[in-house]
């Protein structure tokens, strides 16, 4: 039987974004367990960005077998942001990365991001989703820096949060 | 007044006149070591998983005693911390206690008993330690590359103190046990090459800084070590002549030789020089690497130090170490893994039988069994780590001589023909093919090292001819055959059935058969899919994509080359890449077509992939002859792939283990 190729990808795809759209679900179905597991004193954002922390930690470990210094600092600095993005693009958001003016410096842009529709199905605060954005890269960070011996910083530029419009980051080396 | 422990004559050697540099004493330190040969201190994992000696590992030992002729056998690494932090392997010899004195004197007994010399060597694991704990300890909390070990602790100038005592305090251990020398471990990511590395080593106090700051732990273990030595037991170190970890900024290669003259001056009676670290991205060991590589190393290392320089590393055979020493490059020979493969291996050199030594393949499957908490086993060698199993390592006679017929002549089939024949039974090998050696004929032929798989024939060739074992080559076994020759046992050693593509299809022109494809006998398009992705699949694709095919792997399992062993598969994945070879796994040929075939996914995705040709490597256990065996009543083993398709250490302890049953 001769192979539809239309029918073929859009069966890949239709696979793709139901996986993404249930494992973004499924973070905020936790969410609400952890909420309510810790308790009224403690507040859902601390609940989130301490689950980003965690969540980067571990994808930070992921990342030091291919952190190298072979091509130069520019070079690692690229490949580490394009990870950071290729993260994002694998949640099923939309991110690519720019070179700043300055050496060792670049920005990774994100024009299309699902949390924001998943947060607001289940009354999460919009604001919530880029301070843990931020906070899940910083934790990917410590144990770069660590590894590399080198002090590297990422900082939240402006956030979309409606998921229109882009959502930008600076990741930089500091002295 | 240097001394001489056991008195070695090799002038009646044969193997001492053909390498006659490796059969002449040296001195180390003020002992007299009767030749340049060493087993170095290797990983079993045979002992308790409370760091005491086996009977396992005694006899382990005592083999490689034998083997060494005279020179130098060093039992594992000990470790010395109560904490086991140091500890890298779940069966690794401790030394943290006295009580611990008593096993390793078993040790040190068993290879004086063969005049050999004894060594001793003190390991902590360092960063790819604590197997039995939550954190290992290290100069400095440097995040770990690989996820398999734990984290690190940076460790306190105290911790520092008390490390160094835990050395010298063990050292104390082995001479008590027995032992005549003593070698420190700093090599691959252990404790020692930890604080040694710009890369584990951030700290800013006396153990840290410059090369001399990051040497100055090592050298205080030096000095202590040789304080309780005395000028009788030569103290030596294993020291990365280089790290290959400039992708993290590791020590460069000046640094590390700066590291053996520090160690030269610290009081070091030898350097043994290894290089490359567990978390090297490059290759130092495996079969891809050709042999004799890295010997350049040695000599370099001579010229910045005036004591002895011993080197194992790719180095299986006995004329390049020859060389090198008659030419004052190296010292020493040192052996691993080429004397887990065949712990004889340097006594037969002496000995004038090279022909009977079974060399190691450079698979690294002992390693990758090592970090996975299993006991040590050699690929090639079945006896290995059964050397305590008398009825294993020695198989008695048989008790009643039988006519055994084994179909086949590969590996799985000479294996078995000569360990039957030695225990006196009457061995007939058949084979339709004119040669011996199955399907590895065609097997050799693929890229990156694998004609060293050769030397596993050529072994069991010499071994048949020396038991008596009788070939019948160009003899196709049939029913009638075996009615005729009614043998008491018949062995089927027939190797594998290769898949036959059911889908539609599946008689196309462009189909042919993987060792048709490898020995040169079919013609192959410029654009080619193999089916299937286990190791013959993955050798014919890189043997095609040498020759500048563009070349496609389509394969049920999960990943290809799950059948190729941990350490030596992430070769493969690179080398696909690097040749542009494609691969789908958990996916299945769909149909073949006029353009190429149709692969399906496990969960029905289907795509066209275009080729000229589609080569077979898919392969199933071999039913023919079993219904003719079974009907005459004659006793009936199957081996090898033609029992389960997997790889040629299956067929060489499938093998052996039918050979001492029979």
């Amino acid at each position: 039987m001769p192979v539809d190729a239309e029918k073929e990808i859009n069966k890949m795809w239709r696979t793709l974004h139901s996986t993404q759209n249930e494992i973004g679900k499924t973070y905020y179905r936790w969410r609400q367990v952890a909420i309510e597991f810790a308790g009224e004193d403690t507040k859902p954002l601390d609940v989130a960005l301490r689950a980003a922390e965690v969540f980067g930690k571990d994808i930070g470990k992921s990342f030091l077998p291919r952190m190298n210094w072979l091509k130069g600092e520019e070079g690692f600095l690229m490949i580490l942001a394009r990870s950071l993005a290729g993260l994002w693009n694998t949640e099923g958001g939309l991110a690519s990365v720019e070179k700043g003016e300055n050496p060792g410096e670049l920005f990774i842009k994100c024009s299309r991001d699902p949390w924001p529709t998943w947060a607001k199905e289940y009354g999460a605060p919009m604001e919530e989703i880029a301070l843990c954005r931020e906070r899940m890269y910083q934790a990917i960070l410590e144990d770069v820096s660590l590894f590399m011996n080198v002090s590297l910083k990422i900082e939240l530029q402006k956030a979309i949060s409606r998921g229109e419009g882009e959502t930008i980051m600076k990741l930089s080396k500091t002295e | 007044m240097a001394k001489t422990l056991f008195e070695w004559d090799y002038s009646d050697y044969p193997g001492a006149k053909t390498y006659p540099h490796l059969f002449k004493p040296i001195q180390i330190g003020n002992l007299i070591i009767p030749n340049r040969i060493k087993y170095a201190a290797t990983e079993d994992n045979l002992n308790g998983h409370d760091g005491f000696v086996t009977d396992a590992g005694v006899e382990y030992m005592r083999q490689r005693a034998i083997g060494v002729v005279g020179g130098l056998c060093f039992m594992q690494g000990v470790y010395m911390d109560e904490k086991r932090q140091g500890q890298g392997y779940v069966g690794q010899a401790a030394a943290w206690d006295d009580k611990f004195i008593p096993g390793l004197k078993r040790i040190a007994d068993a290879i004086h008993e063969q005049k050999a010399v004894a060594g001793y060597q003190l390991m902590d694991c360092g960063r790819v330690g604590a197997v039995e704990t939550d954190y290992c300890h290290g100069p400095s909390a440097v995040p770990q590359r690989l996820r398999i070990f734990k984290p690190v602790q940076e460790m306190t100038k105290d911790d520092i103190k008390v490390m160094i005592q835990q050395h010298i305090d063990a050292a104390r251990r082995g001479i008590e046990a027995g032992f005549d020398i003593v070698e420190i471990s700093g090599i691959v990511g252990y404790l020692i090459s930890n604080f040694v590395s710009s890369y584990t080593n951030r700290r800013t106090d006396e153990y840290g800084g410059d090369i001399r700051g990051r040497m100055q732990a090592t050298v205080e273990i030096i000095q202590g070590v040789k304080e309780v030595c005395g000028p009788d037991i030569p103290v030596g170190i294993r020291l990365c002549s280089e790290e290959l970890l400039d992708d993290v900024r590791g020590n460069t290669p000046e640094e590390s030789m700066e590291t053996y003259k520090i160690a030269e001056e610290a009081g070091a009676d030898y350097i043994s020089c290894t290089l490359g670290w567990q978390e090297s991205i490059y290759p130092v060991i495996s079969r891809d690497i050709p042999m004799g590589n890295w010997i350049h190393l040695a000599k370099r290392a001579k010229e910045h130090v005036n004591i002895p320089i011993q080197m194992a590393y790719r180095l299986f055979k006995p004329g390049l170490p020859n060389e090198k020493i008659g030419a004052g490059e190296l010292d020493i020979w040192e052996m691993c893994r080429s004397m887990i493969a065949d712990p004889h291996m340097p006594k037969k050199v002496a000995e004038g039988r090279e022909a009977e030594i079974r060399h190691c393949v450079a698979c690294n499957l002992c390693l990758a069994r090592l970090f996975r908490d299993a006991p040590m086993t050699c690929y090639i060698n079945p006896v290995c780590a059964h050397e305590w199993q008398e009825e294993f390592a020695n198989p008695k006679p048989a008790e009643e001589e039988k006519e055994v017929m084994i179909v086949g002549a590969g590996p799985a089939g000479l294996e078995c023909a000569y360990t039957a024949a030695r225990r006196g039974h009457d061995v007939h090998v058949y084979d339709k093919r004119d040669v011996i050696g199955g399907t590895l004929n065609e097997a050799k032929s693929a890229p990156y090292g694998d004609d060293e798989l050769w030397t596993c024939v050529e072994y069991q060739q010499a071994m048949c001819e020396q038991a008596g074992v009788t070939f019948h080559l160009g003899t196709e076994v049939t029913d009638d055959l075996i009615e005729d020759e009614m043998p008491d046992t018949v062995v089927l050693a027939t190797g594998p059935v290769y898949a036959k593509i059911e889908a539609p299809g599946g008689d196309s022109e462009k189909i042919v058969n993987l060792l048709d494809v490898m020995s040169g006998k079919a013609e192959v398009g410029e654009t080619i899919v193999i089916y299937g992705n286990r190791k013959p699949g993955i050798g014919c694709a890189l043997h095609l994509a040498k020759q500048g095919k563009k070349v496609t792997i389509v394969g049920k399992e999960k990943s290809a080359g799950f059948d190729v062993n941990p350490s030596f598969k992430w070769r493969y994945m690179i080398y696909m890449r690097q040749n542009g070879i494609t691969v789908y796994n958990d996916c299945d040929i769909e149909e073949v077509t006029d353009e190429g075939i149709i692969a399906k996914t496990y969960d029905g995705v289907r795509w066209p992939i275009k080729c000229d040709t589609l080569v077979i490597s898919d392969r199933g256990p071999n039913e023919s002859l079993k219904k003719a065996v079974q009907s005459e009543g004659i006793e009936l083993f199957v081996i090898g792939d033609a029992l389960i398709p997997r790889n040629l250490s299956s067929a060489v302890h499938d093998g052996y283990r039918v050979g001492i049953r029979l």
